[in-house]
């Protein structure tokens, strides 16, 4: 078991190394030029020539590549310098040289744009969306499981045909328009009287200049976000249940003499548990690295506009950092749900 | 009344409601059942057995089954009559599994993977006898020691897939007897497993019935497990009872033809016959009348198809004098069973260890064996369908294990296979008539696709299908027409050797007997060769010319079938032996 979360970490390893070089790559090929996008448009070539030479970019290919993954690596050899003690906090393990081989903390790099570290950004930026996600997927758990239960026990009824119908109308609505419908509708017109605002991000500064939650800004999007999950894993635990529900040993179950909701709850729930669990967890790991679109209509100021527009100034930093976190944030919930499968189901046993 | 009487059922009627009209599952059945009796139900599949008994518990799936009429009277200990078709549900629910419990056909599925088997084993006797866990956990405990599995306290703690078939019904038994009910309902609880298994859990069902005083209504379409079992029987056929009475009386004589006909299509074990009487023998079927033909005794049957025995030996003399068509040297195909950290094997099982032996033309190979004992990787292994570890496989002085892959391609249509489960080995989505053409088109059989076309008729023709079949999905077939369906696939490339592996052991009795013939007029006609694969020993003998006998991956013992039956050298050949279960009338 142990050796199964330890071989998956280093797959999981290899796998963020190549994002790193490809994502990497494919941004050095791009024909932009990231210096001139930091200074706008009025620019002479010997400030661009510098600011090239600051950031790095006047080096090859792998010469930044190299440089960036030694920042990256928990594990390196560097000089014990101010400009060393800026970028990490380290443990000195091994003395060689000038240098030491350190145990460090991960440095992501500034942004171009506003020369703000990569990991405050996302510190800042990763608990917003977390909220978000976080919110939206306890409302398709909520909502899609009991939703599904009550439809595939009534089959064929106008209750499941309803449901089945609503839920492909559902998540055949891209959520920026569900999003722009209910900002429109409840944070504008009818915001007399659900008192809420067409955009505003959970976490920021109120009229005094404090910090605060604002919960009230997470209602709409949650809801513009979870549409499409309700909706899926409803139909997900309906035609899982139904499944579950023509097998044996719910006749076993019946012949016993349980009642009607043991059989229900207990022997069919979990056995139908499965596919919702694979759908739930992809969801909850899409949803996690930024619901892009969604944070735009809102200003939500989550990963996903911090993301997008990084994208657009070409902030390298910013766009590397958020893609690493998104990538580490799969491998972990794929971990994660290997281990809820072995937990729910006793027949897969992790080998 | 009488004073003895548990269960009486009375005109009960359950239709099913379909698209294509309505089926009368149960028609007008009645019968009783006494205190302390074992009645047996016999019949084929879809003659309304199950549907009866389901009806007595009130689980038939509604819809589209509804009882549509009758009385289930039950007499328990306090002398009151109890009519089960008029409580309401929440009042019947208390008499399932305290009262009257019941086991299924399919161990493997009929328990909830993802509970042990010690939660759902208490969870009946908590919800009937108001019992608290610890208690109920004792009880279930000591019920696992009564129908005698190991290790009690692990078998609790266990998950349904950690278990053997044989152990999976036994936890089903205990389940069902946890609660000591008068009456006990087991619907074909053997079919699924071994005969050596099913012998071990008829026992246990008798030592149990004599334990708790219930009483046993077991259903099965196997006349001779009904012989091992039952004091009282009753043949049903499309929904009907056509003939009641004590085993003696029917096994020794049998008005019904049905009766005859199950009676007679069992394998024989005393002699050889020809081909298997099957119930078409004794009873002719039109337009839904039964005309019957009564004068046909079983003996006459019999007498009529036997094979004398100087022709046997005679046959085996003129198939040793040619040169075999398959040898095997020394096989073994191991499986890896554990490995280390880099993905190494470190430990094997030994699925079949160091096996060797021939097969001539014109003849077949019996192997028999348990679940598990490498029978059916050894035929998988022959058609380089597992990977092998050593040995050497020769087909008609073909190295096969060695050939090249565009070669092995050739052989392919040579050498076919039959699987066991005519349900999952047919494609649900491909018509029978597209399923039969497809290998001839695969290996470019034939010069034109209508030629391919008569070619798959012809082979309808041959399995006893019809040309009308062709456009058909495997859905509208039963078990029996499905599995001359893949018969007629095998032959679609003309090969002269195919190894059956369990091919008839899903099929009722009756059934099996037919495909049984089927196979071997095709060995006779197209001149076939067989490796014949099955547990059960009776099926075997009366295929093959020459049988193995296999245990854990080697071969015990090997030699004429006759021999063999007669003559036991191991102990473990006569354990096969005295699992067939056998009337002894």
């Amino acid at each position: 078991m142990i050796q199964y979360i330890i071989r998956k970490l280093l797959y999981g390893l290899v796998v963020l190394f190549l994002v790193v070089v490809v994502i990497a790559s494919i941004i050095y090929l791009a024909p932009v030029d990231p210096a001139r996008l930091t200074f706008g448009q009025r620019s002479d070539t010997a400030s661009l020539e510098s600011k090239r030479q600051e950031l790095g970019l006047d080096k090859p290919l792998y010469i930044q590549l190299g440089k960036y993954l030694k920042d990256l690596s928990p594990l390196a050899v560097i000089e014990d310098s101010p400009r060393s003690k800026e970028k990490y906090s380290y443990l000195k393990l091994i003395p060689i040289g000038d240098s030491y081989f350190v145990l460090k903390t991960p440095y992501l790099r500034e942004s171009f744009q506003t020369g703000k570290s990569v990991g405050a950004i996302l510190k800042a930026s990763v608990p917003r969306t977390a909220i978000l996600a976080f919110s939206a997927i306890l409302l398709a758990i909520v909502i899609g499981i009991p939703l599904g239960v009550a439809a595939a026990l009534r089959q064929n009824s106008m209750f499941d045909n309803t449901a089945v119908v609503t839920s492909v109308l559902g998540f055949s609505i891209p959520s920026y328009v569900s999003a722009m419908l209910l900002a429109v509708f409840f944070g504008y017109y009818l915001s007399a009287y659900t008192g809420l605002q067409v955009s505003g991000s959970v976490y920021g500064l109120d009229d005094l200049g404090d910090e605060r939650y604002f919960w009230a800004n997470l209602i709409l999007p949650a809801i513009a976000l979870g549409i499409r999950p309700v909706a899926i894993i409803t139909q997900l635990t309906r035609s899982a249940m139904l499944d579950v529900l023509a097998q044996d040993y719910i006749r076993t179950a019946k012949a016993k003499g349980l009642k009607y909701r043991t059989i229900v709850f207990k022997h069919a729930l979990r056995n139908a548990m499965n596919p919702v669990i694979t759908a739930v967890s992809g969801w909850f790991a899409a949803l996690l690295a930024g619901a892009f679109f969604v944070e735009n209509v809102f200003q939500f100021n989550g990963l996903g506009q911090v993301t997008v527009n990084a994208l657009l100034t070409y902030d390298i930093p910013v766009v590397l950092g958020s893609v690493l976190f998104t990538a580490s944030v799969f491998i972990l919930v794929n971990i994660l749900v290997d281990l809820v499968y072995v937990v729910i189901d006793p027949r897969i046993r992790v080998e | 009344m009488s004073e003895n009487k548990l269960l009486e059922i009375q005109n009960l009627q359950t239709y099913f409601f379909g698209k294509e009209g309505t089926v009368k599952a149960a028609d007008d059945v009645s019968f009783y059942l006494n205190r302390g009796e074992t009645l047996g139900i016999v019949g084929e599949s879809g003659s309304g057995k199950s549907v009866t008994a389901l009806s007595i518990m009130r689980l038939v799936q509604e819809p589209p089954g509804k009882i549509v009429g009758g009385k289930i009277s039950y007499f328990p200990k306090d002398g009151t009559e109890i009519d089960l078709l008029a409580l309401p549900e929440d009042e019947m629910r208390p008499y399932r599994g305290n009262n009257i419990s019941m086991i299924f056909q399919e161990p493997m599925t009929s328990l909830n993977p993802v509970y042990t088997c010690g939660n759902q084993v208490i969870e009946a006797i908590i919800l009937h006898q108001k019992v608290n866990k610890a208690e109920a956990a004792k009880l279930a405990k000591e019920m696992f020691g009564k129908v005698q599995l190991p290790d009690p306290e692990r078998i609790y703690r266990s998950y349904p897939h950690q278990l053997s078939g044989g152990q999976k019904q036994r936890v089903m038994i205990a389940m069902a007897m946890a609660c000591k009910p008068d009456i006990l309902i087991a619907d074909e609880p053997t079919t699924a497993l071994d005969v050596t298994v099913q012998k071990a859990i008829l026992e246990l069902m008798e030592k149990m019935k004599a334990e708790t005083d219930a009483s046993i209504i077991f259903i099965t379409h196997d006349l001779g497990v009904i012989a091992e079992i039952a004091d009282r029987v009753l043949v049903m056929y499309k929904g009907k009872i056509v003939e009641q009475g004590t085993v003696k009386e029917l096994f020794t004589n049998p008005q019904h033809p049905y009766t005859k006909g199950l009676l007679a299509c069992r394998p024989p074990l005393k002699f050889r016959l020809r081909r298997l009487p099957v119930i078409q023998d004794f009873m002719n079927e039109t337009g839904g009348e039964l005309s019957l033909e009564k004068k046909a005794t079983v003996k006459d049957a019999f007498m009529k198809l036997r094979i004398p025995e100087e022709e046997t030996i005679s046959r085996l003399k003129q198939l040793k004098s040619k040169t075999p068509l398959l040898r095997v040297e020394g096989l073994k195909t191991w499986f890896p069973s554990k490995k280390n950290f880099f993905g190494k094997t470190i430990e094997y099982t030994k699925a079949v260890d160091d096996v060797s032996f021939e097969v001539y033309p014109g003849e077949t190979l019996g192997l028999v064996g348990e679940s598990g004992c490498g029978k059916t990787t050894l035929g998988r292994s022959i058609l380089r369908l597992n990977p092998v570890k050593e040995g050497r496989v020769f087909y008609d002085g073909i190295d096969v294990l060695n050939l090249p892959k565009e070669e092995m391609r050739g052989l392919r249509k040579r050498m076919q296979i039959i699987f066991q489960d005519p349900y999952s080995s047919l494609n649900p989505r491909m018509t029978i008539g597209n399923a039969i053409l497809e290998p001839m088109e695969v290996h470019g059989l034939l010069s034109s696709s209508k030629a391919r076309k008569d070619r798959v008729v012809e082979l309808l023709e041959t399995v006893s299908l019809q040309a009308a079949h062709y456009n058909r999905y495997p859905h509208e077939f039963s078990g029996g027409q499905r599995q001359r369906i893949c018969i007629a696939r095998a032959l679609a490339l003309k090969p002269e050797f195919i190894i059956c592996d369990e091919s008839v052991s899903a099929l009722d009795v009756s059934i099996q007997a037919q495909v049984l013939n089927l196979l071997v007029d095709l060995r006779e006609k197209l001149g076939l060769t067989y490796i014949f694969i099955s547990h059960d020993l009776s099926v075997v003998k009366y295929m093959s010319d020459r049988m193995l006998v296999m245990n854990k991956g080697k071969i015990v013992e090997s030699g004429p079938a006759d021999t063999i039956y007669d003559h036991p050298k191991t102990a473990y050949t006569r354990q096969l032996i005295n699992a067939i279960p056998k009337a002894g009338f």
